[in-house]
């Protein structure tokens, strides 16, 4: 009887020891950042021919939307700007322009991808920034007759600009729009449980075996996690901050997240994160719409995220305090919470 | 056999719930030491090499290809950092030193991560 007991007991561990699927994961740099694909419970091969596929198509995004290189952009980038015509008979295209138009709109030009002009002067069209503050007169000329996504008209298949300032640039924009692409790929293929990061705009499809996938929300002054949060199927997580792409001049930090309405880089906040549930266009809207939040003046944030529908937001303020919406402060999990830190909930 | 059923006999109920207990937590703490070897490692990314494990108790310097070039990351006694890299900015040296699971350091220029990993990861990944 007691015998019989303890194999049981032996049985039970053994099992649960056996148990564990594997992950495969793959990194790859695109789009100037590392992409991260795990995919759980499938076979290494097909893991890898995934993940494949996704990057692939990741490199040929990043060709075809790059705002500096030679690119479909930038061609349309030079000729809007010498007040010519262009002509773009390429569906994808066109719905992109759109949905920016939309976008755009929508965050009352907080997301401005139209200023790609302004975004260059500050030196963030190349890869390593110079560390160059553009003189103020420059930048008050600039935001004088700021271009938006309204000075771009489409007449069928014919683009032309009312503004020569008008330089459109997809880079609040392209990393989600190609976690929405590589869901579709992953669906195709039918992979059901996967995890895509782009340079921390993340898509969760499915879960880790029985648990949801966590995610960890980066500390924007340390090297590690300040929280994490469970990220069920279909969600998508994203993130500005001012310590992904910045330079410092006389002890100053220069982000390239550009307030449109000062033309100078938003200071108030150190990070915005913001999470968003299934929809079509659900890595997009995580990747455009936390860029509103993180420039927004500090009483206007809450108000800007009812309004575009974030439920699920945290920022990080400058002076390292953070405003939090109820629901997301009921889902996350703190890993370094200081004392001093002052957490207002909206 | 029949001297184990003898023992098996003889020995009463908190003998056998002892005995069990015992023989329990040996192979708890065998299958949790063989699926998470204890302690931390460095793993370290690169394009242009297959991913390395380190263990973090030790005190060395490593050369890592990279796209610009060689990094040299050094680790010392449960910590690591970056101390050489060919990019321009030189963020991934300024970060200093990681020691704690989960951390990690990027040098995108050179496109080479190093993170330290071990037994009680809480994320699957991080929202950078």
């Amino acid at each position: 009887m007691h015998f019989h007991k303890f194999l049981l007991i032996t049985v039970i561990f053994l099992v649960s020891c056996g148990q564990k699927k594997p992950v495969h994961e793959y990194k790859d740099f695109i789009f100037g950042t590392i992409v991260d694909i795990k995919i759980y419970g499938e076979t290494e091969d097909k893991s890898e021919n995934i993940s494949n596929l996704i990057f692939n198509d990741f490199k040929y995004l990043h060709n075809y939307l790059h705002p500096w290189e030679k690119s479909l952009i930038s061609s349309m980038n030079k000729a809007l700007a010498s007040g010519d015509k262009f002509h773009v008979d390429d569906k994808e295209i066109l719905h992109i322009i759109h949905e920016n138009k939309i976008l755009a709109s929508a965050s009352e030009n907080y997301f401005n991808p139209a200023m790609g002009k302004l975004i260059s002067m500050w030196g963030f069209h190349q890869d390593a920034p110079e560390q160059n503050v553009p003189s103020s007169e420059k930048i008050k000329d600039f935001v004088a007759n700021m271009s938006t996504m309204d000075d771009l008209h489409i007449n069928q298949t014919t683009l032309s600009s009312s503004n020569k300032n008008f330089q459109l640039d997809l880079g609040g924009y392209a990393k989600g729009y190609a976690l929405d692409r590589a869901k579709k790929i992953l669906a195709t293929n039918s992979i059901s449980n996967a995890l895509v990061n782009i340079g921390g705009n993340i898509m969760a499809i499915g879960m880790h075996g029985d648990r949801k996938w966590v995610v960890g929300i980066q500390h924007p002054r340390k090297p590690s996690a300040i929280a994490s949060i469970e990220l069920p199927s279909g969600w998508s997580i994203g993130t500005s901050g001012d310590y992904q792409r910045y330079f410092m001049a006389d002890e100053t930090r220069y982000s390239h997240l550009i307030n449109p309405q000062t033309g100078f880089p938003a200071d108030n906040s150190q990070s915005a994160t913001i999470m968003i549930p299934p929809a079509k266009n659900s890595g997009t809207l995580s990747d455009v719409y936390s860029k509103p939040l993180f420039i927004a003046p500090k009483l206007k944030k809450g108000q800007l995220a009812d309004k575009l529908g974030i439920n699920f937001f945290m920022i990080v303020l400058a002076d390292g305090n953070i405003l939090i919406s109820s629901k997301m402060n009921q889902s996350i999990r703190w890993l370094e919470k200081n004392h001093e830190q002052i957490i207002s909930i909206h | 056999m029949s001297k184990l059923f003898q023992f098996i006999k003889i020995i009463r109920l908190g003998d056998a719930f002892i005995i069990i207990s015992f023989l329990a937590i040996i192979f708890w703490a065998i299958s949790r030491s063989w699926n998470m070897p204890s302690g931390q490692y460095l793993k370290i990314e690169s394009n242009y090499e297959d991913p390395i494990i380190f263990s973090l108790n030790q005190s060395a310097n490593k050369n890592i290809s990279g796209f610009l070039g060689s990094s040299v990351i050094s680790i010392n006694e449960g910590k690591a950092r970056f101390v050489k890299s060919p990019c321009t900015k030189k963020y991934c040296i300024h970060h200093g030193w990681i020691d704690k699971v989960n951390q990690t350091i990027v040098c995108l220029p050179n496109q080479i991560t190093i993170s330290i990993v071990g037994n009680s990861e809480s994320y699957d990944t991080v929202n950078y």
